[in-house]
């Protein structure tokens, strides 16, 4: 990277931002910074960051409709920030088209990580599929419909690799219940948790090392689930 | 007070014992005296007149005793007139020559006057007696009825029933204007298309302090003086009972209110400790770094560095919990309940719990194939933190906890078992109540809000949680019901492979 990627940091916390500014401005990015929503919308007409952060709790409006605002004419990557227990907003923010979630208070490894996913995805554009997924032991080729793991295919059923599908060509981002459940049901208004709970349970007991304690198709309590492509076991 | 006033006194069923009306009741009096004297007729020469005299009177009674005072006595004249007209010579006429005879007359005349009124009272008074038995076996039914009743809307549902029923209204609605979330009334007999109307009688129900509310009465009569003494008396008591609901009500307000302030002041003492610890150890570990007096070797910053992390988790984790108590407390917990698999819970709290857990054996008994549970997953997960953290903190260093779960008909059962000193039997069920510490409080730290939360979330699931001192270890439990709105989770099918 030539140039150092801008984020822009929508939050009214004077001391979130000062800490923000200092420790994202050490790790190599541009930061600009708005205290409301509507300043923020501003400066991303203005000029368009790579990446943008948000506090959901705002002073003149709600953090979520900041996301429905962007995302009208955006396709920019949006992580938003939110207190604990507050999985409703979370989720109300991801269905509206944010790309990530954060939990206040976090650890600002967490932070670098979602925003290395949120560029690499907006680099590579949405919606333009790598032809080959891989996480840990497992390889997905989404073009002949085959997963290996360890070299050895891995048989699944049509519902499960659609699910698997949708999963990992959204690696390393959080997929709300209702998404996945759109894309792989077709289910647009029901609330029918229990698939996912049965068809995830048995892509894990297919694909995971531990499906005790899955490495690759990480729960977000509450909200959704996570395919894990990094190497990490944490 | 009664709303409106009432016009006749037309009695109403019960009190119509009356077979015929007024005129009615006359005139069959008088003709029952005729027909005595037709009946008669055939016998006058074997009758003496004394015995004639004797049996005159028979009528007489038997009118007074059917019909009353009234037609008694006039059945008396009537049969003096008779009497003199067909038995006192000169026949046919009402002249009497003899002074036998007028002696005879005017006796007979004092006797059935004297006689019906005397039979007439006594008929009078049973009626009498009879109708205030009623009333009050009434009345004693609706005190009955509302001593049992605690609610508002029940004694107006009972008010409203038995009015129509003694009453024989078409249709009563009873409002209750108290200071509820909605005012509201019952409506007895609603087929009656006519609440629409203008009610016939209002009565409102008025109670020392203050207007309770009001019954809406639809009936075509009017209401007798009895009636509506009874109906005055029916308001009185519904009014003191709904005053005793409200007053029942103010109380708990009341007591709550205290105890939402012992609350708060626990609180606070609590939280100030339990805040300022951290807040203490951050504070010294951030100053130290920043002194720039002492130059720390990386092992001792590393050190410094880890203290202020785990302290601001757990503040962090404080002020969830004092989060989560108030939400409990004020009622605002709302569950997001999902069919969630319950092994992922368990092994994300324990996951999360890890670090607390290093100095202790944690063993889990799940049961292979445990169905989908229909949960709040993020709070189900903290009542197993709390309880994880529960047992570390009481349970000595390298003593196993186990955790352990089954089915239990339509309940999931969980057992968190650990070796902490058993807990006397009389702390067993007050240990979940905020603030409650049973010993050692200087030597273990908490707000004594863990346990109390997680009852709260239990109880908000539709569970139990209870502790027990058991052979094997101090055991908390708890059940969650594996039902939601009574039904199992719908779980589509897809049997066939690729």
């Amino acid at each position: 990277m030539s140039k150092k990627p801008l984020i822009l940091l929508i939050d009214d916390e004077p001391q979130i931002l000062r800490a923000l500014k200092t420790i994202l401005a050490a790790n190599d990015f541009q930061i600009e910074s708005a205290t409301t929503g509507e300043m923020g919308i501003a400066m991303a007409v203005a000029q368009p960051p790579d990446v943008i952060i948000l506090d959901l709790t705002l002073p003149d409006m709600d953090g979520i409709q900041v996301v429905q605002q962007l995302r009208e004419w955006s396709r920019i990557p949006i992580i938003v920030l939110s207190v604990r227990d507050s999985e409703r907003d979370k989720v109300a923010a991801l269905d509206k088209g944010a790309d990530d979630y954060l939990t206040k208070p976090f650890g600002i490894e967490e932070l670098l990580a979602r925003i290395r996913v949120a560029l690499r995805h907006s680099e590579q554009g949405i919606g333009s599929r790598e032809p080959i997924i891989k996480a840990g032991p497992i390889k997905i080729d989404m073009a002949r419909h085959v997963v290996t793991r360890n070299d050895e295919e891995v048989r699944l059923t049509v519902i499960e690799f659609k699910l698997l599908e949708y999963l990992a060509a959204h690696a390393d981002r959080v997929l709300t219940h209702q998404a996945i459940l759109t894309q792989v049901w077709g289910l647009s208004e029901s609330d029918h948790v229990e698939y996912l709970r049965v068809y995830i349970g048995q892509l894990r007991r297919k694909l995971e090392q531990n499906p005790d304690e899955p490495q690759i198709i990480l729960t977000e309590p509450g909200i959704g689930y996570r395919f894990n492509t990094s190497d990490s076991s944490s | 007070m009664a709303g409106r006033q009432v016009r006749t006194t037309k009695e109403r069923p019960f009190f119509k014992t009356q077979p015929f009306p007024f005129l009615l009741r006359h005139l069959a009096a008088v003709g029952s005296v005729v027909l005595t004297r037709w009946i008669l007729d055939p016998f006058q020469p074997y009758l003496k007149i004394q015995l004639i005299v004797l049996l005159f009177l028979l009528p007489i009674i038997a009118s007074t005793v059917w019909w009353g005072m009234t037609p008694g006595i006039l059945a008396g004249v009537a049969a003096f007139f008779i009497f003199n007209y067909f038995y006192i010579p000169p026949y046919r006429t009402l002249t009497v020559y003899s002074t036998t005879d007028l002696i005879t007359l005017v006796i007979f005349l004092i006797v059935s006057l004297i006689m019906s009124q005397l039979i007439g009272r006594a008929r009078e008074a049973v009626k009498l007696a009879q109708s205030r038995e009623w009333e009050a076996t009434r009345m004693y039914e609706l005190i009955a009825a509302f001593v049992s009743l605690e609610e508002a809307d029940k004694i107006a549902q009972e008010l409203a029933r038995q009015t129509l029923d003694t009453f024989g209204c078409q249709a009563v609605k009873v409002t209750v204007s108290q200071d509820l979330p909605e005012s509201f009334s019952a409506v007895a007999n609603p087929e009656e298309d006519i609440t629409e109307q203008t009610p016939d009688q209002v009565m409102i129900l008025r109670s020392a302090r203050e207007q309770e509310g009001e019954i809406q009465i639809w009936r075509k009569e009017n209401f007798s003086d009895k009636e509506s003494r009874l109906l005055e008396a029916y308001s009185v008591q519904a009014a003191l009972a709904l005053e005793k609901v409200r007053l029942a009500r103010s109380e708990r307000k009341a007591k709550l209110l205290e105890e939402s302030d012992q609350l708060k002041t626990s609180l606070l003492n609590s939280v100030s400790h339990e805040l300022r610890s951290p807040l203490a150890a951050i504070k010294a570990s951030v100053s130290s770094l920043r002194s720039g007096t002492v130059d720390w070797k990386s092992s001792d910053r590393e050190e410094l560095l880890a203290t202020i992390e785990e302290e601001t988790d757990h503040l962090n984790a404080l002020v969830g919990n004092l989060l989560q108590m108030s939400r409990i407390e004020s009622g605002a917990l709302k569950l997001q309940k999902h069919w969630d698999s319950y092994e992922e819970i368990v092994k994300s709290a324990t996951v999360k719990m890890s670090k607390q857990l290093q100095n202790h054996q944690l063993m889990i008994n799940l049961p292979k194939n445990l169905p989908l549970i229909p949960t709040d997953y993020v709070l189900i997960e903290q009542v197993f933190t709390n309880l994880i953290s529960n047992s570390v903190k009481y349970a000595p260093v390298d003593t196993p906890i186990v955790i352990t779960v089954f089915t239990e008909g339509e309940f999931l059962h969980t057992q968190v078992t650990n070796q902490s000193p058993a807990v006397a039997e009389e702390h067993l069920e007050r240990i979940f109540d905020k603030f409650y510490r049973i010993t050692f409080a200087d030597r273990v730290t908490g707000t004594g809000l863990g346990l109390s939360i997680c009852k709260g979330i239990i109880e908000a699931h539709g569970g139990k949680i209870w502790a027990e001192n058991r052979p094997e270890g101090f055991t908390f439990h708890f059940t969650l019901p594996l039902t939601l709105d009574g039904a199992l989770p719908a779980i589509p099918e897809e049997t066939v492979n690729e």
